[in-house]
């Protein structure tokens, strides 16, 4: 069911002074399919999601977007190739209004001299916010609300609505469902099943493990900065999933060397 | 790289701020072994009082043939900052010390711990309270100053008795000593000589001339008939001064300013002001210099164990030769 | 929605709007100044008070931007003096420019000094920019080393003495009343604030401003070059201190070194009372503008009623706790 291979990480390593953070993990995403990444507290998974935002450079390693080798200087690079990236907790500007921080980045100007100025077409923007929220299925209230005045929930759909809309290619949700009811949660879960749909490659990293099992079709376990283990949702229950997480369940490696 | 970037930043910031704190002043330059060295500590490098002070410490101790150790706070007259600047002078060892203490009771040890070291004390414009170890005490008369701003305000504004009228005083603080002996000395004399002068208000300028213009233009339009200003210092006088021109006012209301900063100076003559009284902060760290000098070498000194120096009055009618006497200089 | 439900609303949008009540600040202030002193309601205090707006809105404005973005400076005060000794030093010593300097002769070396006073603050929000951005000092601790730095070089460059302009020619002209509540001066600086406002308010370098104050993990993610743009904010903010430093020297007729002294706090205090949070995010160009009036406003009117002036600062103060006090009620009602 799954496409070509879009977005692939091999071999990489990062390293904070002597701590190891990442060990030669890689890691392959095709289009139209969601891994779940998965790992204890410290096992390298923030730093993986740094690494494939752009946010870190690895120490050593190769990155391939669509076959060609990458080296991200900065997010901004990796987010106009296509990838976008949803942080924990940190997607939104509260202050802005829905339409400001869907096209935060992207803004649309005005024509003429004063949008050469950089003068903001606003009606523009926040109807295309609008339009672009419902299409992957979030009704918001209106656009030029303030974020500040959502709820949690209706500011996750804004953020995870954000990213899908402007993914190209890759979209990374790191705990996009933490602190959400489970409602909500639910909500936050179709989302990531249509930007599935879209053709997108989804990274999606989450403690709550029913979460990862209801909506990946891989998980990827990681432990002390490796990838100990690769494999079909299908081959997890929640047990298998706890066991391999903490270690408890002994892995061999399936991919990497 | 990026690393070393941040330490140059950081270093430039500790520089800029040690700058600060060591007073930006140039003279701590080597000590020849067979000159005599004076440490000079005043109240704050920012007041152009000081610095006129400087071009006077500088002539003098350049004639004596001294090394002068010019030291104090950038910009604050307080002795919170003064007592470690005095200790780090007195590190050095110098022969003499002239101290112009911004507190008489808070540098009364720091005095005592330089005269226990052998250092000869002199004060100038200021002194601690227990004057009997100190060389000399040489001051400016700022009661005086107060006095013969009276003077000059009342015969501007063709003072009679049985006449009423009505003055405001500008004052950079409620706290600055000067401006306390200025002010006490101006109202003692209209007490005295014109009672028909009232002092209708006073107020602030906070060290800022704009606050100063600001202060004098809410009282004009308050006081339509007001006759005369008294800025009591040079920030004030600024101030007051490019108040009155905005409403051309200049030569209507009298105003007596007080320093001679040579911006001032010129406009005595073009009539913004009635008079300024200056002080010769130049001749006070003379005397100091002089006395100190001839202390260390003789165990004593022909200069007396206080001197007044009086304040002069800058008017129209001043020679050419005294306004280049008594006219602030610039050190640069 | 039935029409009492839609007026009460309304009416409840315009209570919590800012800007009207900071007006009605406004408002009450000058009537309750005006019956204690009738003299206070007249063209020449409107002068008074707009002549003192121009030169502390100008920082203020900086201000603004600075503080929305999460960040203060201290240096704006310090800034004045620094441009205007240095402009007053370049006008005197570079372009001749004396006491017998003709008023006609006289507009090149003012442009002259204040492209000159413009660029000094300009150079100053750059170095403070880079000790924010690059040394990772905070804000609060980079502006006041640099704050402390100008405030040493005016007095090096003046000798804590203002460095005079020409005697003849009355500068002073621009900001001279007549029958005029405004003067050019003023005029000048209300075009330069509401340029400023249009571009925080209307365009992307104003979002990307309260982006970085609302949430400066967002707008990195969301591709904002912050360091460039906190470079952009401290440089306006200099830049524009050093254009107040201009408008000093020609209310003054002089640079002084001592002409900014203390104005950051009536920046920051005229920016916080037009409803700005210190935490950044929140913030509005009106707010600035009329927390300045205001702040003028009772400095004049307390002269005026001649209440002692050790009381100014205490009045100030007040009106200060209750700007933040009201933010913080506001905020309250806001969070359901």
């Amino acid at each position: 069911m799954a496409g070509e291979v879009i977005y692939e990480v091999k071999n990489v390593s990062k390293r904070y002074g002597s701590v190891v953070a990442l060990d030669g993990a890689s890691l392959k995403l095709h289009a139209g399919e969601v891994i779940g990444l998965v790992g204890d507290n410290g096992a390298g998974k923030s730093t993986l999601v740094k690494v494939l935002s752009g946010a870190h450079k690895p120490d050593g390693g190769q990155i391939f977007l669509d076959g060609e080798e990458h080296s991200w200087d900065s997010p901004r690079q990796a987010l106009e190739a296509g990838i976008e990236t949803l942080y924990q907790d940190s997607g939104l500007a509260p202050h802005l209004t829905v339409s400001q921080n869907v096209f935060l980045g992207r803004e649309r100007f005005v024509k003429g001299f004063f949008g050469w100025l950089g003068f903001l077409s606003k009606k523009e923007m926040e109807h295309e916010a609008h339009r672009n929220l419902e299409e992957v299925g979030i009704a918001v209230p209106a656009s030029n609300r303030s974020v500040s005045q959502l709820s949690g929930g209706q500011r996750q759909a804004v953020a995870i609505g954000r990213s899908v809309a402007w993914a190209r290619k890759v979209i990374i949700l790191d705990e996009p469902t933490n602190h959400l009811g489970a409602r909500q949660a639910g909500e936050v879960l179709q989302i990531i099943k249509a930007a599935k749909k879209k053709g997108l490659g989804v990274i999606f990293i989450s403690h709550t493990l029913p979460h990862v099992l209801e909506v990946t079709d891989r998980i990827v376990v990681l432990r002390l900065g490796r990838i100990v283990k690769d494999a079909p949702t299908s081959e997890f229950d929640g047990d298998t999933l706890v066991g391999t997480i903490t270690g408890t369940i002994q892995t061999i490696k399936v991919e990497g060397d | 790289m990026k690393r070393s970037v941040r330490a140059f930043a950081a270093v430039g910031a500790v520089a800029a701020l040690s700058l600060l704190a060591t007073g930006c002043s140039s003279a701590t330059s080597t000590t020849e072994e067979e000159k005599l060295s004076i440490a000079f500590v005043m109240g704050a490098e920012s007041d152009p009082f000081f610095q006129a002070m400087k071009v006077g410490a500088e002539e003098e101790a350049a004639a004596q043939g001294v090394e002068l150790i010019w030291q104090g706070d950038p910009k604050n007259y307080s002795p919170e900052t003064q007592i470690p600047i005095v200790d780090a002078v007195l590190a050095e060892q110098p022969d003499g010390l002239v101290l112009i203490p911004t507190d008489p009771t808070a540098l009364q040890a720091s005095a005592d711990k330089a005269i226990a070291q052998g250092i000869a004390v002199a004060n100038v414009d200021t002194h601690v309270n227990d004057l009997s170890k100190i060389v000399t005490f040489i001051t400016g008369d700022n009661k005086d100053g107060g006095a013969k701003a009276a003077d000059a305000l009342a015969a501007k504004i063709g003072y009679t008795d049985g006449g009423k009228y009505e003055v405001v005083v500008g004052l950079t603080s409620a706290t600055a000593t000067t401006n306390v002996a200025r002010l006490e000395g101006f109202k003692a004399q209209v007490a005295a000589k014109y009672p028909g002068i009232s002092i209708k208000d006073v107020a602030y300028s906070e060290s800022n001339p704009e606050k100063a213009a600001t202060n004098v233009n809410n009282w004009l339009t308050k006081y339509p008939n007001l006759n005369g200003i008294f800025a009591i210092d040079g920030t004030n006088a600024s101030g007051a001064a490019s108040a009155l021109e905005a409403k051309k006012l200049t030569g209507k209301v009298a105003l007596v300013g007080y320093d001679a900063y040579p911006d001032n100076v010129a406009k005595v003559k073009s009539g913004v002001f009635t008079a300024l009284i200056a002080q010769v902060p130049a001749e006070e760290a003379r005397q100091a210099i002089k006395a100190l000098v001839e202390y260390i070498k003789t165990g004593k000194t022909s200069i007396a164990h206080e001197v007044v120096i009086p304040n002069f009055t800058i008017d129209a009618n001043t020679s050419d030769a005294d306004l280049t006497k008594y006219t602030y200089v610039a050190t640069n | 929605m039935t029409d009492s439900n839609q007026l009460a609303a309304k009416v409840r949008a315009l209570a919590s709007n800012q800007s009207t009540v900071l007006v009605g600040v406004l408002a009450l202030l000058t009537l309750v100044f005006s019956g204690l002193e009738p003299k206070f309601f007249s063209v020449a205090t409107a002068n008074n008070i707009l002549t003192d707006w121009g030169s502390v809105v100008l920082i203020a404005v900086g201000q603004t931007f600075v503080v929305i973005s999460g960040g203060i400076d201290l240096s704006v005060g310090a800034i004045i003096g620094l441009s205007g000794v240095v402009s007053a030093y370049v006008m005197a010593n570079v372009m001749g420019y004396d006491g017998t300097t003709k008023a006609e002769d006289a507009y090149w070396p003012l442009l002259v000094g204040t492209l000159v006073s413009v660029a000094v603050g300009a150079i100053v929000g750059l170095i403070n920019a880079v000790l924010i951005n690059k040394a990772r000092i905070v804000p609060f601790i980079a502006t006041l080393a640099t704050m402390g730095a100008c405030l040493g070089l005016s007095v090096i460059f003046s000798s804590g003495m203002p460095i005079g302009g020409p005697n003849d020619f009355n500068l002073i002209s621009a900001m001279n009343y007549d029958y005029n509540p405004l003067s050019v001066a003023v005029i000048v600086v209300a075009v330069v604030v509401a340029i400023c406002g249009l571009f925080l308010h209307k365009a992307r370098f104003g979002l990307y401003t309260y982006a970085i104050g609302s949430n400066a993990f967002a707008a990195r993610a969301a591709g904002i070059n912050v360091e460039s743009h906190i470079t952009k904010i401290y440089a306006l903010s200099g830049a524009l201190s050093g254009l107040a430093g201009m408008y000093v020297y020609i209310r003054l007729g002089a640079g002084s070194p001592s002409s900014g002294t203390g104005r950051e706090l009536d920046a920051i205090a005229a920016v916080v009372i037009g409803g700005a949070s210190l935490m950044g995010g929140i913030g509005r160009m009106w707010g600035t503008v009329l927390g300045t009036l205001i702040l003028f406003t009772v400095q004049s009117g307390l002269i005026m009623i001649g209440v002692a002036p050790d009381w100014k600062k205490v009045v100030v103060a007040v009106l200060i706790a209750a700007a933040v006090a009201a933010q913080t009620l506001q905020k309250k009602n806001g969070q359901r």
